[in-house]
């Protein structure tokens, strides 16, 4: 649990920590396909004197086996500042079958999101003097490992799609745009910077146990944000589409969404706001 | 072309705990703990409908090691669902979602579950000795 | 009706623990003599219903959230349903037993 008493932005990294992780044990409840198991340790570049370690989820879909941890040394003195900085090196300089996605390196295309240190942020806002030693890199959580720290996203692009995130109007085009005020348009702010970095969805246990059906945050805050915009017609029939005990319903504001957003918004408070226009139609 | 089945990446066995997710947990498990214990209650009243005798036995098991070990438990099982559950009637109005509100009013529901728990106590038997 | 049943639950729950505590020591006459005031009657009856209606929904999301085989779901749900209705007639019926019986 975290050392800070007060966090008040979801980039603050504890700095005392009572629990790493929730006392199971290491392969709890998983099946004996993606069970973990020790992996390769691999050794320290010579002559190096600041040397952080690197425990990384592996998993290679050629060979045949269950994913394992490897130990990765990196010196810090050649290596950048970011996580993303040391996956490149390792890949560049120690084991070039490391696979990772990545884009833009500044926090705003949303490839390289993975769980870091047990939270899920992108590791190319991560500063490595922000991780712990050894630092523990997994890919996503409760997602299908194509490889290595590469999760399979198509079903969580496909909740996005189900909730129509395009604009929806039954009054005829008008000549320009379609005007909005600079108050209307302020109430998409905290909900258009949303990168689909997906880090909520994967830290929220609600979407671990019932993702199948349960949309998660991220594409709920999308929901939102289609909801929230002046110019969209169809809010009625999106919240027809999200009244429903598992799409939306499964949120029971656990709010490790806004708690692990790399972006600093608020799932949580948008889909409170979901669930109030719904109560709020009623009556 | 790998046919076998991907493995699915870890979550509960990795996720770090924060004060979100354990007060949340806790929320759920109070309330579990509080439904096994509500048959206790209407067992309680249907004891004092039934006389003296029946009440003084069930009275006895109450008092006994265990049963103050269960009741301690529940009280605090009721202090903190109650102190949490205002902190989820708060969110369902549509307030307290800052992070460090969110942080706050946690901090605030375990403190005074605790307190609770123990003045409760602590008073019931300094009154009663 | 979760939201309302818990709303109704803050007070009487509270008035349960401090008037318990107030009277951990009193003897069986004095007890009854508490529970047979309307006023405690009243509440008594209240907080059963608010309590098992709220005791209800919130089992029945549980269930939900992790029996996922509908084969298990449904008679869990239904026991709960049941359960909880059974607790709350008994306790009602204690509670007007004491109101009102000899």
């Amino acid at each position: 649990m975290e050392g800070e008493m007060i966090i008040r932005s979801s980039d603050e990294v504890p700095r005392v920590t009572a629990l790493k992780r929730f006392p199971v044990p290491r392969n709890f409840g998983m099946t004996p396909a993606s069970q973990i198991e020790r992996g390769k340790i691999w050794p320290a570049p010579d002559g190096a004197t600041r040397v952080q370690k690197f425990e990384i989820y592996r998993y290679d879909p050629d060979s045949g086996g269950n994913p394992r941890i490897d130990t990765y040394a990196v010196d810090l003195d050649t290596c950048g500042p970011m996580v993303l900085d040391a996956l490149i090196k390792i890949k560049n300089e120690i084991d070039s079958t490391l696979t990772f996605r990545r884009s833009c390196r500044e926090g705003i295309c949303g490839s390289c999101s993975m769980n870091i240190d047990g939270t899920n942020w992108l590791a190319c806002t991560r500063f490595i003097s922000d991780t712990a030693e050894p630092a523990t890199i997994y890919p996503l959580n409760h997602l299908r490992v194509i490889k290595d720290l590469v999760p399979d996203l198509t079903h969580l692009y496909a909740q996005y799609a189900l909730i129509e995130p395009w604009l929806q109007t039954t009054t005829p085009e008008p000549e320009k745009e379609r005007l909005q005020s600079r108050e209307d348009r302020s109430k998409l702010d905290g909900s258009y910077e949303c990168i689909l970095c997906f880090c909520c969805t994967a830290g929220c246990p609600s979407h671990w146990w019932n993702g199948n059906r349960f949309l998660g945050p991220a594409v709920l805050l999308q929901a939102y944000r289609w909801l929230a915009d002046s110019r969209d017609q169809a809010t009625g029939e999106r919240l027809d589409n999200l009244e429903d005990p598992f799409r939306l319903y499964r949120c029971h504001t656990i709010l490790n969404c806004t708690r692990t957003c790399p972006k600093g918004l608020n799932p949580g408070k948008a889909i409170a706001s979901i669930k109030k226009m719904i109560v709020e139609r009623k009556s | 072309m790998a046919d076998r089945e991907r493995p699915l990446s870890p979550d509960l066995q990795i996720y770090r705990p924060q004060l979100t997710s354990v007060l949340s947990i806790t929320h759920r498990l109070t309330g579990v703990a509080l439904s096994l214990g509500s048959p206790v209650l209407v067992c309680w009243l249907i004891a004092a409908a039934a006389g003296p005798s029946v009440y003084a036995t069930l009275h006895g098991f109450l008092g006994s090691r265990l049963g103050l070990v269960l009741l301690f438990g529940w009280t605090y099982a009721l202090f903190f669902h109650l102190c949490n559950g205002i902190r989820h009637l708060f969110w369902d109005a549509g307030h307290g979602f800052e992070l460090r509100t969110i942080y706050a009013s946690g901090w605030t529901v375990v403190a005074a579950s605790a307190m609770l728990t123990l003045a409760a106590w602590i008073i019931s038997f300094s009154v009663h000795g | 009706m979760q939201r309302v049943t818990a709303v109704a639950l803050v007070p009487l729950t509270l008035w349960l623990v401090v008037s318990l505590f107030a009277r951990a020591r009193s003897d069986y006459g004095a007890f009854i003599l508490w529970l047979r005031t309307p006023f405690t009657t009243i509440l008594m009856t209240l907080l059963l219903i608010a309590l098992f209606y709220h005791m209800a929904l919130g089992l029945r999301v549980v269930v939900e959230d992790y029996v996922h085989t509908e084969r298990m779901k449904i008679p869990a749900v239904v026991v709960i349903h049941l359960g909880c209705f059974a607790l709350a007639v008994a306790g009602i019926v204690a509670t007007l037993r004491i109101a009102f019986g000899g």
